[in-house]
């Protein structure tokens, strides 16, 4: 009875719709309790995955271990000029001098933006991405003279030194005396300053909110890189790897 | 307002065939009752970002969290339990980890690939190895990578790159599909070369369309790495959803957002999108089901909740 109710319908569903012949369906998203599952130390690995991960933790973890170089004394983090700064804001300077074939006058790193220091002893790769997580690249800044101030303005709050230029900090907290490569700083003379710095900074990362206007230029090199192939470069020229406070920011 | 199937029938069969239709649900219905309901399990992750094993135990916010040997015991168990289970990711595979930098991203397809991956889209970040790192690793993904609005044909990329692809599962076909966000200031130039990205609203409409029409898809599936949300013009997850119609879930990525629930929000045809996204680094595992019964309306949606995975496993 049911059947021959249904056989005309159907039979007539073919002949019109020939090929068409699939039964529309409908979707409802009924979701389980949990949409978003977390990941965390209650779930078991699956071992067929950890046995693929293994032999590339175990050899991370021996390349890690390679001595890029050797610091004779700590290169540590420090208010106002800093050391390990200084040390990272040159090397910029140079690789994106080197990058782009041009002079690069003016370097900045902050201190926030290097997480941790090199321990006195080998310098390992592993040290590397320690000071440097982040995948930072390391850009260009042609920046005019009223952002070249607003640098320093930025830099006399905290006295922090910027590679390629030294100044001086009036009692309250204005920069003078701002001399870049040995030339006096003037801010109407109509020309760009390059500034070697990160791409988190460039755009506007620790508040340098004033480099935000400016487009940067790509090196398409990673900061981390930088670093490693610069203490890279000392070990190989049997240099040391040191940096240490000169005088940028003059008191 | 008429339904994409009333419109269809009006379309294709006029008046007399509305009768011939109606019978058809009527058996349709009556063969769901002996079979039940077809379901599906769709498992999603996004911005996984290299983060092979969890986060160290001192790594701040996210420490102790994530690791892919627990995603794939996770999915496995997942797995065992559902019939129909589809498992995507919408982007930025690479970068974040020193894994990335030793291997370029092999370990992650490797990955991936083991845990049965049915498809990805490309994220930004999986273009830091340039074009060349990324077709080196091709060879390692047993997935497809499905991106409608980057144009690769002038790249070494070109024709390894598929706009959709249509999966079907005891009958029901859920078509999915790939969405870019726009490379230019966000991947240095040489890194994309010649990859022409096109408007992602405009290919997202002509896709749909195709997934609806001679595709025949029951549900259609965005992988997005637009990004959920932004405040400015730029196009998101969010303006995509109010602007093409067709797309049933959009899973989303980029922004790294945490979302509790997915969130419906109205296409031009008056319809339903669902957009959702699970943080990163999987930390989470996104999990979304569907029933499919042989009707001739869309259903509604049923519910939308969060549960933690720890309770649940």
């Amino acid at each position: 009875m049911r059947l021959s109710r249904f056989r005309v319908p159907v039979l007539g569903l073919l002949t019109l719709l020939g090929s068409c012949q699939r039964v529309a369906y409908v979707s409802k998203a009924s979701f389980a309790p949990v949409t978003s599952q977390p990941v965390g130390k209650t779930q078991p690995e699956d071992p067929a995955v950890a046995a693929i991960i293994a032999p590339y933790h175990d050899k991370v973890t021996s390349q890690m271990q390679e001595v890029l170089g050797t610091a004779p004394v700590a290169l540590v983090k420090a208010a106002g000029e800093s050391p390990l700064s200084n040390f990272v804001a040159d090397l910029q300077r140079a690789r994106a001098s080197q990058v782009l074939g041009q002079p690069v006058p003016l370097g900045v790193m902050t201190n926030g933006g290097l997480r941790s220091g090199f321990a006195a002893g080998p310098v390992t790769l592993g040290s590397v991405f320690e000071l440097m997580p982040f995948e930072n690249e390391l850009v260009v800044l042609d920046a005019p003279g009223p952002v070249v101030q607003q640098l320093f303005e930025f830099a006399a709050k905290v006295k922090m030194a910027v590679s390629g230029a030294t100044y001086a900090v009036t009692f309250d907290g204005f920069p003078k005396d701002i001399r870049i490569g040995d030339q006096p700083f003037d801010i109407n003379q109509d020309r760009t300053w390059a500034i070697a710095i990160s791409d988190y900074l460039a755009g506007g990362g620790d508040n340098m909110v004033f480099f935000k206007t400016l487009t940067p230029r790509p090196t398409n090199v990673l900061l981390r890189t930088a670093i490693a192939d610069h203490i890279r470069a000392l070990t190989k020229s049997g240099q040391p790897v040191t940096a240490k406070v000169e005088g940028r920011v003059k008191q | 307002m008429t339904t994409r199937r009333d419109f269809l029938r009006q379309s294709l069969l006029g008046t007399a065939g509305l009768t011939v239709l109606g019978g058809l649900a009527t058996s349709a219905e009556a063969a769901t009752a002996a079979k039940g309901p077809v379901k599906l399990t769709i498992l999603h992750t996004n911005d996984m970002h290299s983060r092979i094993e969890p986060f160290p135990d001192n790594g701040g916010q996210w420490a102790g969290l994530g690791g892919m040997a627990r995603r794939a015991a996770l999915i496995k168990d997942i797995r065992s339990k559902e019939a129909n289970v589809l498992l995507l990711d919408s982007g930025d595979i690479f970068q974040g980890t020193p894994y990335f930098n030793f291997f370029g991203g092999e370990l992650e397809y490797k990955l991936m690939s083991q845990m049965s991956y049915d498809a990805s889209t490309l994220g930004n970040h999986d273009f830091d190895n340039g074009l060349e790192g990324l077709q080196r690793q091709l060879p390692n993904a047993t997935f497809p990578f499905l991106v409608a609005n980057y144009d690769f044909s002038k790249t070494p990329m070109a024709g390894k790159i598929a706009p959709y692809k249509v999966f079907e599962k005891q009958g029901i076909r859920i078509g999915v599909f790939g969405l870019g966000i726009e490379l230019a200031g966000l991947v240095a130039d040489k890194n994309f070369g010649a990859t022409v990205y096109l408007d992602p609203v405009a290919k997202a409409r002509e896709t749909a369309a195709q997934l609806r029409g001679p595709e025949k898809c029951d549900l259609v599936i965005c992988l997005s790495h637009l990004g959920y949300k932004y405040q400015n013009a730029k196009i998101d997850d969010c303006k995509l959803a109010a602007q093409v119609s067709g797309i049933d879930l959009i899973l989303g990525g980029h922004t790294h957002t945490f979302m509790d629930a997915p969130e419906p929000i109205a296409s031009p045809d008056g319809r339903s999108t669902l957009i959702n996204q699970v943080g990163w680094s999987g930390i989470n595992l996104g999990r979304l089901d569907y029933e499919f019964s042989p009707k001739t309306k869309r259903g509604g949606l049923a519910s939308a909740s969060v549960v933690p995975v720890t309770a649940a496993c």
